[in-house]
């Protein structure tokens, strides 16, 4: 999956923004091979990380080993006015290839993100799919050492995400480079991830593989963000639980009542008050009624000493 | 009204003519109005680029100077210009005084603040994240410069068009400098002047009618040019 030396390595990185420390002391290292996925809410400091290791923002505590070179493609595409090929073309040159290179690196590029069609296509004439994707070709073209994409899915419609995160999740494998994806959305860092970072408020809360950041995250804060929705208070612990984790049961030993219903994709969000705290659950349209007192069984959750 | 046809007249006459003393004239101006312009591009382009995107002390005060320098009036910076260029004066040695290259210096310096202020504009007016994407992607202070120029293309060249046009129409400075001299320093517009004081007005139309489509020419010729670029930056067949 990875190995080596770090490629890029932050030590306790603090960056600040009109004299704000967005980001604070953050430690990360990036290795050949690795793809990593720095997710977090809005206003946690994602960007302004991923633009201070690509050396576009000052740090104002700590350090950034580069051993390697790093290049960063920025959220918004922001395309030249050409076609597509001489976009990708011109960040080779930008990068230091030589003409005579470009032109076929250019090409493979952007057939490898599925985007060869648009070779020819003037940027104003790409759909916002296309614009992300010869943007996203651009970046893959130049063959950094560490590659970081600031929401590269960012502003597309259901479809069109699908096919382009599936397309960079195979795109973005390869053994001699590094990748840091900033992402907004847990189901982009499951396709994505070896690694997950979570970023809470400047700092790294969580660092780990998918399964384990999502599955047992480290603290509170953690689970409640990566959508442990429900929150009990028992004896001596906090235990916080995901929609899959409570099951709507006459005989369960618990007893709810519901106080909101939502409809979803396979059924209904049911949203339930207890005593000693409140949960989320997923039922079978139509589900119970509001007001309606219901039994609950719980299949699994994580806990916090208090 | 029979002044002005007669003038038309006399002005289609004398260019069919290859009138001598005209086409003297017609170079004058010319070499004057794209010397003047090109030196002011060549400073102007960096000084726009750098009022427009740089980040330094004195930058919003140097756009302030700029934008109030694009009205400067002519005949104050010819007079100040003639005033330096005085034997004596701090810029006497230079002999520029009553020479075309002196003329030329003084309007490079009315079209300098036209380039450097509508450049800077046109290229604060680029979309967010076009200049760092190129930084992010490696690209040299001087690629990101051309990259800026080349993406605010249409705005570069409406500031070349109103250079060039002032070169080309002003007066104040050519008179003060260049004294107005006939075969020397004299441009069509400083041509009309002499001609209307001495009472010539049928000559004075007919220099101003070259001028007037003089002027139309080098604008049709750019905003062409500029509106080529617009087209084909709208992504349509051009």
């Amino acid at each position: 999956m990875s190995g080596g030396e770090p490629v890029l390595r932050a030590s306790g990185v603090a960056v600040a923004r009109a004299g704000v420390e967005v980001v604070r002391g953050v430690d990360l290292d990036l290795r050949p091979g690795e793809v990593v996925v720095v997710i977090g809410p809005n206003g946690a400091g994602k960007s302004t990380l991923l633009a201070a290791l690509a050396g576009l923002l000052p740090v104002a505590r700590g350090t950034i080993e580069r051993s390697g070179r790093v290049a960063a493609a920025l959220q918004a595409p922001a395309l030249a006015n050409r076609t597509a090929r001489a976009n990708v073309e011109a960040a080779l040159q930008w990068w230091g290839v030589p003409r005579r290179a470009r032109g076929d690196r250019a090409l493979a590029a952007l057939q490898a993100i599925g985007a060869r069609g648009l070779a020819d296509r003037p940027s104003r004439a790409l759909s916002g799919g296309e614009a992300r994707r010869v943007h996203l070709a651009r970046a893959l073209a130049l063959q950094a050492d560490a590659l970081l994409l600031d929401e590269p899915f960012a502003g597309l419609d259901a479809p069109a995400r699908a096919e382009l995160l599936y397309d960079a999740a195979s795109a973005l494998r390869d053994e001699r480079r590094a990748a840091l994806v900033v992402v907004h959305d847990r189901a982009e860092a499951w396709a994505l991830a070896d690694r997950v970072v979570v970023l809470l408020d400047g700092a790294v809360a969580a660092d780990g593989p998918a399964a384990e950041v999502f599955g047992v995250p480290p603290t509170p804060a953690v689970a409640e963000f990566v959508g442990f929705a429900g929150r009990l208070e028992e004896p001596g612990r906090l235990r916080l639980l995901r929609p899959q984790d409570v099951a709507i049961d006459d005989d369960g030993p618990l007893r709810a009542r519901v106080t909101r219903l939502v409809p979803v994709e396979d059924g209904v969000r049911v949203e339930l008050a207890l005593d000693h705290g409140r949960l989320v659950a997923l039922a079978a349209a139509p589900g119970p009624q509001p007001g309606a007192e219901v039994g609950v069984r719980l299949l699994g959750g994580v806990t916090f000493p208090r | 009204m029979g002044f002005i046809w007669d003038g038309i007249k006399q002005a289609a006459d004398l260019l069919v003519h290859g009138d001598h003393d005209i086409l003297v004239v017609v170079g004058t101006t010319l070499r004057v109005a794209l010397l003047s312009t090109l030196i002011a591009l060549a400073i102007g382009l960096p000084l726009g680029l750098a009022l427009g995107l740089g980040r330094f002390r004195g930058r919003r005060a140097g756009l302030a100077l700029a934008n109030a320098g694009m009205g400067l009036p002519p005949v104050v910076v010819g007079l100040v210009a003639a005033l330096l260029l005085f034997r004596g004066a701090p810029l006497g040695g230079l002999n520029m005084l009553y020479t075309l290259n002196g003329v030329i210096a003084a309007q490079t310096l009315l079209a300098l603040p036209i380039v450097a202020a509508l450049t800077a504009a046109a290229v604060q007016s680029l979309p967010a994240g076009l200049l760092e994407q190129a930084r992010a992607f490696g690209a040299s202070r001087a690629q990101v410069a051309v990259l800026a120029l080349r993406e605010a293309r249409v705005g570069v060249l409406a500031a070349t068009i109103a250079a060039m046009g002032s070169a080309l129409a002003e007066v104040g400075a050519v008179v003060l400098v260049g004294g107005n001299i006939e075969n020397e320093t004299q441009t069509l517009a400083s041509a009309v002047l002499v001609r209307v004081s001495a009472g010539e007005y049928g000559r004075a139309i007919a220099l101003g009618t070259i001028l007037l489509g003089l002027i139309l020419v080098l604008a049709a010729g750019l905003t062409l040019a500029q509106q080529h670029e617009r087209r084909a930056l709208l992504g349509r067949p051009s």
